[in-house]
């Protein structure tokens, strides 16, 4: 049930980041698109068609074709020739500058229809020799009738009217007719206008500069032309335009007048695009902000997606994100906004910041797919670590790396030496072709060319040529420096590393030469220490027997006078025993001392370790047999052959053997077996100790016992020496104690049967 | 017997403690304290054997044997506190009869000298012995035609089977035989485990022929190998 909703909640949020994101990025493109395209930022957030520039020129247009009729003059606005009389040379230059600020594409249409059927009007007129067009008097005014988006009346001078509408001249002077809202009149050099009932002021301070919204006569600066003396105009436009079509009959074709249509389409669309932009990037918001809140359930879904992607080779990944790269980058649109951003050195940031917009929004919806394979990559790069990332390169450059890391280091290195000096040879071998190449086509040798080409790739030779001498001999000194350190390792400290004087790493050799030499000088100085000691504990071993060896006579004199008292006898006796007892240890201390200074002569020599064990069984048999135990021995049938030194291991399992009869429990059974496994023999002395073994004590350091009283027969040594001469025989020596159970474990490397 | 022996030895309570041991077997002693003192006693034609120590003021007693050769022919059994195998070694190759480590057993000590005196004194020419076909080791003398061994003249007793043992380690010095082939030889029957019971009668042989049982100088274990007749 949670983990249901868990899920359910995953999958939520990760579809509202999806569906906000790609709408995010959708609409922003798109409207930055827009944006970075278009001409006429009027329409932009103008919900009145009728308060955009687009329509403000389309008027002040209309009402220069209306006054030129009511002047009398023909109805061709691209002559020019009026308009000079109009407002001269400042006027047309305003005009031109106007024109470049609106843009193209509103009018450029309408002037297209417009003049396409002036000329075609204008066709008997030019031809007015022609019996055959009887109607050659047509109205200036013709072509302006059908369209009833603008109503005019036209009364010129001689008080001659032309009109499209039948209501004259009282239903421009009502300003208040169904449908139409706007009203303008010129009349007695003015212009005044009436939108929705209001006046509107035309003229402003009285100057025309760029920043007067009308293109009307009758400014201080744009006076009106004395062809308009008497001449009257009204016009009405409508308040929702209407398409209206137009056929010719007579040369074919059809044709539509509507350049307030378009005006008032193209603001119809400017709205509804930003509207259906704007609910989108609304919708995008709450999609965000659900799925901010959930952001911490959609982990799963992230690493779900993460284990499909993680299939994905690199190259592939790779691929994937250069195809939407490459729909910016491989079209004429990208290389034109490329062009200027880096190359439209005469614009203006702002121009550079729409080229800008203009290359990034210029594919949408690649840029989606751009975001989502980056996100992708991304989301993989996160959950999965470098190594479980596949690749098609990777196995080849780890085999080609793996093969390299074969090779001794100077090997590699003046392979990477080598390499750089082909690539340096191409490159030379490559600018000398084509300087041959351009020789033959051009026909002659620019000897400057070559110069220019030729000089810099010698130098450049001799460089690398330079660089990879000195890297070789760098390459060479690393290896023997290499080899050096591996034979200080393995413990030649005799010969020193020398290096020529100019070496990269003749102090690195001086050093390591240093080293050596103060290995070897620590090492001669523990050798001499070590002899010393031995010395001394002989020495000292030599100077107790003597004084022992009187001890012991004595009392062995002692003890063989009859006549002594009870009490006299028993302590000669007692004198006797002791000092037997230092006798032993003094040897044993002797023994040990040596073994650990590894100065322990030992004769190493084939033998059969189960053999050996017999051997010391019954040599022993007569301690063994007194001492009250059962042993339980199990040793192999067949030899069980190892090498070592036979006299110490026999000690190694006498003490072993003694410390079982000493300090077991009575009555208890000593094991004693053998054993070979995977090229190791193993043998065990296993005995429950007859007071509780203390733990943590490891009973193989010299001078520790099962109880700390020290009271009985051993000196403390017999493990210690068993340890010790185990490993002068090169096996090796453990004791295991659980609870009271006592194991001496000796391991010797079994030798292969011959 | 009364035979004189010149005990040489840096300290005096051991020269005592040797002498007492030595006079109660009745032997006379004559006393040295170092080296050089050694060589002046062992003039005396009285003196027949010298036991002397190795560590010495003024000669030490490894040369002492040295110039003690040049003059007497007597047996010299070297006492010493080295109780390593090269000083063994040294001592027996500089001349030395014997080499008894200390501290010593007085028994054994004994035994030695009392072996050394016997081979001196009582017996015959050893070359004259051995073209006789008898075969010779050290104190050892056994003539396998009689099957019989003696230990500085004196016959030995053995058990039929440790007669056998000493046969074929006697024909064999310095052979190593493993207890499986002394068995098979002695008992001429297959066996294992046998350890045990080869064990228990050299170990008796030991008895009867060594000075000092617990470190034998003729019958040895070679361990893990198997038993072998030392050449002396």
């Amino acid at each position: 049930m949670d983990t249901k909703w868990n899920s359910t909640k995953a999958l939520a949020g990760f579809l509202a980041f999806f569906l906000g994101v790609t709408l995010v990025i959708s609409s922003l493109g798109a409207v930055g698109n827009r944006l970075a395209w278009e001409r006429d930022p009027s329409p932009r957030w103008e919900t009145d068609w009728q308060n955009t520039a687009a329509f403000r020129d389309q008027v002040s247009q209309y009402l220069r074709e209306f006054l030129t009729i009511g002047a009398g003059g023909e109805v061709d606005f691209y002559s020019g020739e009026y308009w000079e009389d109009y407002g001269g040379d400042v006027a047309v230059v305003q005009e031109e500058a106007a024109r470049a600020r609106w843009g193209f594409y509103p009018i450029t249409e309408a002037v297209v229809v417009d003049r396409g059927t002036a000329e075609h009007e204008a066709e008997p007129d030019s031809s007015d020799s022609d019996p055959a067009k009887p109607e050659k008097e047509q109205d200036p005014d013709e072509r302006y009738r059908n369209d009833k988006n603008v109503l005019y009346f036209i009364e010129t001078a001689e008080g001659k009217t032309y009109t499209n509408t039948a209501g004259g001249r009282a239903f421009f002077l009502a300003r208040a007719v169904s449908d139409y809202n706007f009203y303008l009149s010129f009349q007695d050099g003015r212009v005044s206008i009436v939108k929705d009932g209001k006046g509107l002021d035309v003229y402003g301070n009285g100057l025309y500069n760029e920043e007067s919204q009308w293109f009307v006569p009758g400014y201080d600066n744009f006076p009106v032309s004395e062809d308009l003396e008497g001449v009257t105009v009204y016009m009405a436009a409508r308040r929702i335009p209407q398409r209206y079509y137009g056929v010719d009959y007579k040369n074919g074709g059809t044709y539509y007048n509507s350049a307030f249509y378009s005006i008032a389409q193209s603001v119809e669309e400017s709205q509804s695009f930003y509207r259906t932009q704007g609910l989108l990037l609304f919708i995008a918001m709450w999609c965000l902000v659900l799925w901010f809140a959930l952001r911490k359930s959609t982990e799963p879904v992230n690493k779900k997606i993460a284990s499909w992607t993680v299939r994905v080779w690199t190259e592939i990944r790779f691929l994937l994100v250069l195809c939407p790269l490459a729909a910016f980058l491989w079209t004429f649109t990208g290389y034109q906004s490329i062009y200027d951003i880096f190359f439209g050195w005469g614009n203006s940031f702002s121009e550079w910041g729409m080229a800008v917009l203009r290359l990034i929004t210029m594919n949408v919806p690649a840029l989606v797919v751009l975001f989502w394979f980056c996100w992708l990559i991304h989301n993989d790069h996160k959950y999965n670590p470098k190594e479980v990332r596949r690749s098609l390169l990777k196995p080849f450059l780890r085999g080609l790396r793996a093969r390299d890391l074969k090779r001794p280091v100077e090997k590699r290195l003046s392979r990477r030496a080598a390499l750089m000096i082909l690539a340096v040879l191409l490159l030379g071998a490559e600018t000398i072709y084509f300087l041959i190449i351009f020789t033959v086509f051009v026909g002659y040798p620019s000897w400057l060319l070559w110069t220019i080409c030729f000089l810099p790739m010698l130098l450049l030779v001799w460089a690398a040529a330079a660089w990879a001498r000195g890297n070789l001999s760098l390459a060479k000194d690393l290896g023997r420096l290499a080899d050096q350190v591996e034979a200080v390792r393995a413990g030649d400290l005799e010969r020193p590393l020398k290096l020529p004087e100019d070496a990269d790493l003749r102090q690195t050799a001086e050093s390591l030469n240093d080293i050596q030499a103060g290995m070897k000088a620590a090492l001669e100085e523990q050798t001499r220490s070590e002899r010393m000691k031995v010395e001394l504990v002989s020495n000292v071993s030599h100077d107790l027997k003597t004084p022992l060896t009187s001890i012991l006579s004595y009392a062995e004199l002692l003890r063989q006078e009859e006549d002594l008292p009870p009490a006299a006898a028993d302590y000669a006796k007692i004198i006797d025993q002791k000092a037997h007892r230092l006798k032993t240890m003094v040897e044993d201390v002797f023994e040990i001392s040596r073994a650990a200074a590894d100065q322990l002569p030992v004769h190493l020599e084939r033998l059969d370790l189960g053999k050996l064990l017999r051997q010391t069984l019954a040599d022993m048999d007569g301690p063994i047999q007194a001492g009250g135990l059962t042993f339980k021995v199990e040793l192999p049938e067949r030899a069980v052959m190892i090498t070592a030194d036979g006299r110490r291991l026999y000690r190694v399992f006498q003490n072993l053997l003694d410390n079982a009869l000493r300090y077991a429990l009575e009555g208890s059974r000593v094991y004693l077996s053998l054993k070979t496994m995977e090229g190791s023999a193993e043998a065990s002395v296993r005995n429950t100790s007859h007071s509780e073994l203390p733990e943590g004590v490891d009973f193989t350091a010299r001078f520790v016992r099962g109880d700390a009283s020290r009271t009985d027969g051993g000196s403390g040594l017999g493990l210690s020496i068993a340890k010790s001469f185990t490993e002068a025989c090169g096996g090796s020596f453990r004791v295991e104690t659980v609870a009271d159970l006592f194991t001496a474990i000796v391991t010797f490397p079994v030798e292969e049967e011959r | 017997m009364n035979e004189c022996i010149l005990v040489v030895d840096d300290d005096p309570e051991i020269v005592n403690a040797i002498a007492i041991t030595l006079e109660r077997e009745g032997y006379r002693v004559r006393r040295a304290c170092d080296g050089l003192q050694a060589v002046e006693a062992c003039l005396d034609p009285a003196v027949k054997l010298i036991l002397i120590d190795v560590m010495m003021p003024k000669l030490d007693g490894l040369s002492a044997l040295l110039r003690i050769r040049e003059k007497r022919n007597l047996p010299v059994i070297v006492l010493s506190a080295k109780s390593e195998d090269t000083d063994k070694i040294l001592g027996l190759s500089m001349g030395a009869d014997d080499y008894v480590t200390k501290p010593y057993n007085p028994q054994e000590l004994i035994a030695r000298v009392r072996s050394q005196l016997r081979r001196y004194t009582s017996l015959g020419d050893v070359n004259a012995e051995r073209r006789q076909g008898l075969l010779v080791n050290g104190r050892l003398t056994y003539d396998p035609a009689g099957r019989v061994l003696r230990a500085d003249g004196d016959e030995v007793k053995l058990t039929p089977t440790e007669t056998k043992i000493v046969d074929l380690l006697f024909r064999h010095p310095g052979q190593i035989f493993p207890a499986e082939e002394i068995y098979r030889r002695v008992w001429n029957e297959d066996a294992y485990s046998c350890e045990n019971t080869v064990m228990v009668h050299i170990r008796r042989i030991r008895e009867k022929i060594e000075l000092n049982p617990k470190e034998p100088d003729y019958i040895k274990v070679v361990w893990g190998i198997g038993y072998k007749m030392e050449q002396h």
